[in-house]
C-alpha cells in the first residue's frame, strides 16, 4: 500500500499527463470541446426533470438535483470502471514497447475521470440556483465522499484493469454489472421508498455509503452518520488494498497478454 | 555486478513465451477448458540461457536471423519483459528506440507527444521543457511539430523519435532496426549522433541487418541463433559465421507442456 502511494507520488507528472491525454483526446475535434464536460448532465437534467415534473410525478421536489447529487459521482464511478477496463489493454502499445509503472494507467482513468466529475459540479451547483434550492454549508464537507468515491474507484479500477488483460470477456461484464448496480442502488429512488425490512439488503451494497454523502450533503444538508462514514472509508479502503493486491501480482505478466 | 567498467550486465537470461492462441483468451474457452476439453500448447524459449557484459562506451551490435531472439533480448534490457529466468542489472539511464515511435499517441501534436515520451521514459517535466526546443531543432520536421502525429510521415514520426531518445542524454542507447528510415540526410545525422554519443563515453546497442552498418559501427558483436548466443567477438567474425551459417546448435526449442497455466 505505501508503495501505491510512493509510486503514484513519483509518477505524479506522468499520470497527470495521462490523464489531460485522456480528456484531450475525448474532446477532441469537437467544436465544443470540454463544454461537453457540462452540457452532458444539463442536458440530462433538462429531460429528467420534464420526465418526472411534468410526466410521472414525483414524491421528491427538486427531483433534478435529488437526482443529480448522486448520479455525477455515479457517473464518475461508471465512467471509471468502463475506462479501467481498458486502461491497461488500451495501453498496449506502449506497455509492450517502453518500460513504465503499469499502475499510472488505471490511476490516470481515474484522474482523468475525476477532472470531468468535477467539472459537471459546475452545472449542479447552477441547477441549485435556478431551482432555488437552499445551498446547504455541508457543501464543505463533499471533499470527504468524493475522497471516499476516489479510493474507492481505484480499488475497483485496478482490479478490473487486471482481469481484463486475462479475460477479454471482463469489459462487457462490467458494462453488464454496471447497469444492475445502477438500478440496485438507490439514485433514482429514494431508499425510504423500501420498506424497512428490506433496506437491510441495500446496506451489502459498498457504493451505496459512499454516495450517499453526496445527496445528503446536496440535497438534504445533513451529514452523515459517523457509522456510514466509517462504513464508507473501510469500503474504500478495503477495495483499494484489495484490488491493488491483485494488480501488483499481475502487473509484470501484462505484458505478455495484452 | 561490482565492476564500475560495466554498463550492462546480463546473466544466465531466459524468456519462455507460451504460444499465444492456444490461451483461453475468453471465458467461454476458460469454461471448455474446465470441462476436460483441454487444449495442449506450447511453449517457446525465445531467449535461452544468454550472458554478457557491456562495457561503459562500448559500441555493441545484435545480429542474427528474423526470430533468433534480437528484439526479445533488447526487450528484456530495456526493462520492457521480466526475464523468465536470470538477471540484467543496468547502471545508468536507459533510453529504448526499440520501436518506431514506441509512446507516441497518433492523436496528439508532436510537441505533445514530445512531453509524454519524456515522462514515459521517466524525465521530469521540467527536463523536458528544457530540451524540446533542441529535439524541435534536432528532429527538423518543420511546421508538423503542431500537428498530430497521425499526419507524419513515418520518416518524420522516426525523426521525432530519435530526437526524443537521443536529446534527453541517455547513458545508454538502445537501438533497433530503426535508422533504416529517414533519407540519406537524416541517415547521416543519426550516425554523427551516435559518434558523439561514443565520443562521450556513452553505451549503445544497436541491432541492424544491415552488416555494413554493424561492421562499420561497432566494437564487438553478439550473434544470435535461435536464442542462444552463438558468438560473442570481433564484428568481422561473428558476420563471417553469420553469413556461413556454421554455428551448430541444438534443436527443438519448442517444448510441449500438457499442464494448463498456473
Amino acid at each position: 500500500m505505501t508503495e501505491l502511494f510512493r509510486d503514484a507520488y513519483r509518477y505524479r507528472e506522468l499520470i497527470w499527463a495521462l490523464a489531460v491525454k485522456e480528456l484531450t483526446i475525448r474532446y477532441k475535434r469537437s467544436i465544443l470541446g470540454f463544454l461537453w464536460a457540462l452540457l452532458n448532465p444539463m442536458l440530462l437534467m433538462l429531460v429528467l426533470s420534464v420526465v418526472f415534473s411534468k410526466i410521472l410525478v414525483s414524491a421528491q421536489p427538486h427531483y433534478a438535483i435529488f437526482l443529480l447529487s448522486m448520479l455525477l459521482p455515479w457517473t464518475f464511478f461508471s465512467q471509471s470502471l468502463s475506462y479501467a477496463a481498458e486502461s491497461i489493454v488500451g495501453n498496449a502499445d506502449l506497455i509492450k514497447k517502453v518500460r513504465v509503472a503499469k499502475l499510472v494507467f488505471p490511476i490516470a482513468a481515474v484522474v482523468s475521470n475525476l477532472i470531468n466529475l468535477l467539472l459537471s459540479f459546475i452545472p449542479l451547483i447552477l441547477i441549485v440556483i435556478v431551482m432555488r434550492h437552499p445551498f446547504y454549508l455541508t457543501w464543505l464537507y463533499l471533499p470527504v465522499p468524493l475522497l471516499a468515491l476516489a479510493i474507492l474507484t481505484l480499488g475497483a479500477t485496478f482490479f478490473f484493469a487486471t482481469a481484463n488483460v486475462y479475460y477479454r470477456d471482463v469489459a462487457h461484464i462490467v458494462q453488464i454489472l454496471l447497469q444492475v448496480w445502477f438500478y440496485i442502488t438507490p439514485i433514482i429512488y429514494s431508499l425510504e421508498t423500501f420498506p424497512a425490512k428490506y433496506r437491510i439488503f441495500f446496506r451489502l451494497n459498498p457504493v451505496i455509503y459512499v454516495l450517499n454523502g453526496f445527496r445528503l450533503g446536496v440535497y438534504y444538508g445533513l451529514l452523515p452518520t459517523p457509522a456510514s462514514v466509517i462504513a464508507s472509508f473501510v469500503c474504500a479502503f478495503g477495495a483499494l488494498f484489495f484490488g491493488y493486491r491483485i494488480f501488483r501480482k499481475h502487473q509484470d505478466d501484462f505484458v505478455f497478454y495484452v | 555486478m561490482n565492476d564500475p567498467s560495466l554498463a550492462i550486465s546480463v546473466q544466465n537470461v531466459s524468456q519462455r513465451f507460451r504460444v499465444i492462441h492456444e490461451r483461453p483468451d475468453t471465458v467461454r474457452e476458460l469454461f471448455a477448458k474446465f470441462r476436460g476439453k483441454r487444449t495442449s500448447y506450447r511453449d517457446f524459449l525465445a531467449v535461452s540461457e544468454v550472458s554478457f557484459d557491456i562495457r561503459k562506451g562500448e559500441i555493441l551490435g545484435l545480429i542474427g536471423r528474423n526470430g533468433s531472439g534480437k528484439s526479445t533480448l533488447l526487450k528484456i534490457i530495456a526493462g520492457v519483459y521480466r526475464p523468465t529466468s536470470g538477471t540484467v542489472e543496468v547502471h545508468g539511464t536507459l533510453a529504448p528506440l526499440i520501436e518506431l515511435g514506441a509512446g507516441m499517441h497518433h492523436e496528439l501534436t508532436g510537441r505533445e507527444n514530445i512531453l509524454l515520451n519524456g515522462l514515459l521514459m521517466g524525465y521530469s517535466k521540467e527536463t523536458m521543457r528544457e530540451r524540446q526546443q533542441k529535439i524541435i531543432e534536432f528532429a527538423d520536421i518543420g511546421d508538423f511539430i503542431d500537428a498530430p502525429v497521425k499526419q507524419y510521415s513515418s520518416g518524420m514520426y522516426m525523426r521525432l523519435a530519435f530526437a526524443v531518445a537521443t536529446e534527453i542524454d541517455p547513458d545508454i542507447l538502445v537501438v533497433d532496426e530503426i535508422l533504416a528510415v529517414g533519407d540519406f540526410a537524416f541517415q547521416e545525422k543519426c550516425v554523427q549522433r551516435l559518434r558523439s554519443f561514443r565520443a562521450a563515453g556513452k553505451t549503445i546497442i544497436l541491432v541492424s541487418h544491415s552488416l555494413t552498418q554493424i561492421e562499420e559501427q561497432c566494437d564487438r558483436v553478439i550473434l544470435l541463433e535461435k536464442g542462444k548466443l552463438t558468438i560473442d567477438g570481433s564484428p568481422a567474425e561473428a558476420i563471417k559465421t553469420y553469413l556461413g551459417g556454421t554455428a551448430t546448435i541444438e534443436e527443438p526449442v519448442l517444448v510441449d507442456s500438457p499442464s494448463p497455466r498456473a
